[in-house]
């Protein structure tokens, strides 16, 4: 039963319960538990994953007493030793089997991040917890030190078993040379790329009546959308959305990761960025709610 | 030599002076280059104008508004009352909500008990929106919406009170919010906008009040337009042809931010969204990230500009003529903490877009004259300054880069931390990386009684016992030409200094391999205690020969920080001053200096 239960917190507090062999197509909603969790010892009911420990570098795995409050007292803390071998993470996803998905990004300093390395997909096997590399995405050019970024945002497309993954390794100032990848996650292979595009936060919803993935640009706080056919291949162009600019606290809010309600409605969690690695003490992230306008189709701030 | 010496050490006796701020910041930095970039052809961010704080004016209707917020300050109730014409009803509103202890709740310090800057900004009649929740019924001609804001905590106190009644029916709080400013205020911000020298050297004229836009004095949205420094500020605009000139004002400290252009179109201003942040990113990074700015004065010529990761990097220096350094610039800040195994940061510091910089560049680079004791001016400051935003709230930072040169050839080569980091156990290590000219150097240190040269690669630290020549110097590159003394921080450069306790590191320079040439990446974690700061790296595991080479020196300054009253370093604490938060700076410098070797 605690499977049930089970919940994982993505970077900090980011909750969402995960369902096991029942596959909610129209919600996107087939994500498993990894199984190593439990013979690891650790209360699925009470454990989470992190990539946002202030003082500890990659993937650690906590119980806690009341997961969900920041506050709450960890009982238990454990990495495997594969854990750091990427450095700094950020994204977690989790796939139908259990397997976690994650991606470097450097945290302040680039030491423990060489650039080469920031477009680098690591899996998590679901029964062994050992993580290795999935897959490494090309580089459009060598490397350059104006950015110190790579693999930025992370969805997964249930139906098709597809990995969508966003990166801007290479981009300059005044060249956008970022990519949205599609990827097999049973082959390894990339099977669709949308090209030229500089995305971080990623995400997918079926409320406008068709599959569409989500991504906020890096350059600007507009939210574009491209329709994923059946097999999750890239359909049409990209449109825009919506947008975050002239609101909340800052008005030019980036989009660092986008999830969608159980109704198909768009949570999207904002922050300042520049390509560059300030780190606010104080977290300034904002949630920003917006639901789908079915009379006049489109996407409004939910007031 | 010993007459040299004492008249070296009263010239080292040197005070800052801000008296030539003037060359960066007020000048376009256009200067006849071809344009490399899509910012570099936007003329509105290239001849954009950043006030600086140090050429503050004082007007004289700011004087007056000064003194009636020290007298509100020292008022039972220090608030500073609605300032346009009120009927009695609003001005009766105003005093009920003003004697409502929970709308009156962020008047003063908690801590401190000294007061904030607080005004009511607005006395409104009420709306049927105002009154939601408040059980009824109410005379709407009777209820009014009072808002006050706080500059200190930068956010808005609301009352919804009946005046008939004489009771406050609701209020709340609005953090990080500003109402909008009153009538008497908008006058303020423009009568500062029309007679700060910035404008008017922008439009070309004394600037009137019929060229002002009275549109777009409303700040964007409840966000202020000073995001950075979270102040009060507005955005008086002015209209010449298709083009309008967006002046930031700060209504907190009373000075003009900075001004720059749009351009408009025939069908009126668009409404950017230009802030405090833009405006000082923008300027920065198209004037001194993506090229660089020749800089000839007082017998120095050399080239600057900013890096992605290593600060601001001087080239191509040369005095009278004679090439001195291939480059020199800051590589990393690494920050310790004791009191936690291994826990601390390594800051870059460099450009505010796309780079690798943690800690960006806050202003352009200053060129500040340099002072002896008598005033005499004997020298110029090239200074950079990075900062979080935020700062100094704890585990924010705040470095300073500067280079100092000398009429006499001496130069030197420093930085500062103004904290104020996360705790008081902090040890600041700038590493500074200083690239000889020429090819034909050599390295020695002093030994007591003669100088003795270092054959191959090698680092060592400044200790308790290391010995100086009777000049005060440790070490000495020489060439053909000449070289230069070095002397390394003890607590004599009267900057606030305490000694540097540093590691220098010797490395050959090759050409045809990239050591620290281009610009680095972080080269060390935050937390070795010992020389593995990164430049071992560069001479590790085999020490090359440095007889007659290119020569780098590395210098890693070790600077810990103290927060005990009378005794703070690297350290910064806010004060109320005049109800508002001022910074108070406690700077920790480090660096070389290097002296010509006369024969």
């Amino acid at each position: 039963m605690n499977r049930y239960f089970f919940l994982f917190m993505i970077v900090i507090s980011t909750f969402f319960s995960c369902k096991e062999e029942e596959v909610d197509f129209s919600l996107n909603n087939c994500k498993r538990n990894p199984v190593f969790i439990q013979s690891m010892g650790f209360n699925p009911a009470k454990s989470y994953l992190s990539t946002s420990e202030e003082r500890t570098m990659g993937l650690v795995l906590i119980e806690a007493e009341q997961p969900g409050n920041p506050q709450s007292r960890k009982v238990k803390i454990v990495q495997h030793p594969s854990w750091r071998k990427g450095g700094w993470l950020a994204p977690i996803l989790l796939d139908e089997k259990g397997n976690i998905f994650t991606a470097p990004a450097p945290f302040i300093t680039v030491y423990n991040n060489p650039i080469a390395n920031n477009n680098t997909i690591y899996k998590v096997d679901n029964t062994t917890g050992e993580m290795s590399e999935f897959l490494k995405l090309p580089f459009a050019d060598s490397i350059n030190p104006e950015n110190p970024f790579g693999i930025i945002g992370m969805a997964y497309l249930c139906e098709t078993h597809t990995l969508y993954v966003s990166t801007v390794a290479g981009s300059r100032r005044y060249e956008e040379r970022g990519n949205i990848y599609a990827i097999s996650t049973e082959s390894g292979g990339i099977i669709d790329k949308l090209a030229g595009t500089d995305a971080l936060g990623l995400g997918i919803s079926y409320i406008t009546g068709s599959r569409e993935l989500y991504f906020g640009l890096a350059r600007n706080s507009d939210i574009m959308s491209v329709k994923l056919n059946s097999k999750g291949k890239f359909s049409g162009d990209a449109k825009k959305a919506f947008s975050l600019a002239g609101i909340g606290p800052r008005g030019d809010d980036k989009v660092r990761k986008i999830r969608s309600d159980q109704n198909g409605n768009l949570v999207i969690h904002g922050m300042e960025f520049n390509f560059n690695l300030i780190a606010p003490r104080e977290k300034q992230e904002t949630l920003y709610n917006f639901i789908y306008n079915n009379d006049e189709n489109k996407w409004e701030p939910r007031k | 030599m010993g007459n040299k010496i004492i008249e070296r050490t009263k010239i080292m006796s040197i005070v800052f002076s801000v008296f030539s701020v003037f060359a960066v910041v007020f000048l376009s930095c256009k200067d006849g280059k071809k344009p490399v970039s899509s910012l570099q052809g936007d003329k509105s961010v290239l001849e954009s104008i950043l006030s600086s704080a140090d050429s503050l004016i004082t007007f004289p209707f700011v004087e007056q508004r000064v003194k009636k917020i020290k007298e509100a300050l020292q008022l039972p109730k220090p608030v500073l009352l609605y300032p346009d014409s009120a009927s009695a009803k609003q001005r009766l509103a105003e005093m009920i909500a003003l004697n409502d202890s929970s709308f009156t709740q962020f008047l003063f310090d908690p801590f401190t008990k000294m007061p904030f800057r607080n005004e009511v900004f607005g006395i409104h009649q009420a709306r049927e929106s105002d009154m939601a929740g408040i059980p009824g019924p109410h005379n709407l001609a009777e209820c009014f919406r009072v808002e006050m804001y706080n500059y200190a905590l930068n956010n808005t106190s609301v009352a919804i009170v009946d005046a008939g009644a004489q009771k406050v029916l609701n209020r709340f709080y609005l953090s990080d919010t500003q109402p909008d400013p009153p009538y008497s205020l908008v006058d303020l911000a423009n009568e500062i906008a029309m007679a700060s020298p910035e404008v008017e050297k922008a439009l070309g004229f004394k600037p009137t009040k019929e060229k002002l836009l009275a549109q777009y004095y409303k700040t964007s949205l409840n966000r202020t337009r000073c995001e950075r420094s979270r102040h009060l500020c507005v955005a008086p605009t002015f209209l010449l042809g298709e083009k309008t000139l967006w002046a930031i004002v700060d209504l907190t400290d009373h000075r003009l931010v900075g001004v720059r252009w749009i351009t408009s179109g025939k069908t009126g201003p668009a409404a950017p969204i230009l802030t405090e942040r833009k405006l000082q990113d923008d300027k920065i990074s198209a004037c001194f990230c993506e090229q660089e700015t020749a800089l000839i004065k007082d017998g120095w010529d050399m080239k600057y500009m900013l890096t992605s990761s290593d600060g601001l990097r001087i080239s191509n220096v040369m005095f009278n003529g004679k090439p001195v350094l291939r480059n020199a610039k800051l590589v990393d800040w690494h920050v310790n903490y004791s009191g936690t195994d291994g826990f601390g940061y390594s800051d870059a510091v460099g450009c505010p877009f796309f780079s690798q910089a943690a800690v960006i560049a806050w202003d352009p680079p200053l060129i500040l004259d340099l002072k002896d004791d008598a005033n005499k001016t004997i020298g110029f400051v090239l200074e950079q300054s990075y900062r979080s935003e935020g700062w100094p709230t704890p585990c924010s930072y705040n470095y300073k880069q500067r280079y100092e040169f000398y009429k006499d050839g001496r130069f030197r080569v420093a930085g500062g931390s103004l904290g104020r980091g996360c705790s008081n156990t902090a040890t600041y290590r700038p590493v500074f990386r200083i690239a000889f000219a020429g090819d034909g150097n050599n390295f020695f240190e002093w030994g007591n009684t003669t100088w003795n040269q270092w054959m191959t690669e090698k680092w060592q630290l400044q200790n308790s016992s290391t010995p100086y020549s009777p000049e005060g110097f440790q070490y000495k590159i020489a060439s053909a030409a000449g070289g230069y003394y070095l002397e390394p921080g003890k607590g004599q450069f009267n900057d606030g200094g305490r000694g540097d306790f540093s590691y220098v590191y010797v490395s050959r320079h090759d050409g045809k391999r990239d050591e620290g040439e281009s610009d680095l990446v972080t080269i060390g974690p935050c937390c070795n205690t010992d020389y593995h700061q990164g430049p071992e790296k560069f001479i590790e595991p085999v020490a090359e020969s440095i007889q007659n080479s290119s020569l780098v020196v590395w210098y890693v300054a070790q600077l810990r920080n103290d927060d005990k009253a009378g005794s703070e370093y690297c350290w910064a604490e806010n004060k109320l001053e005049n109800g508002v938060w001022n910074t108070k700076v406690y700077p920790c410098f480090a660096g070389p200096m290097f002296i010509p070797v006369t024969k």
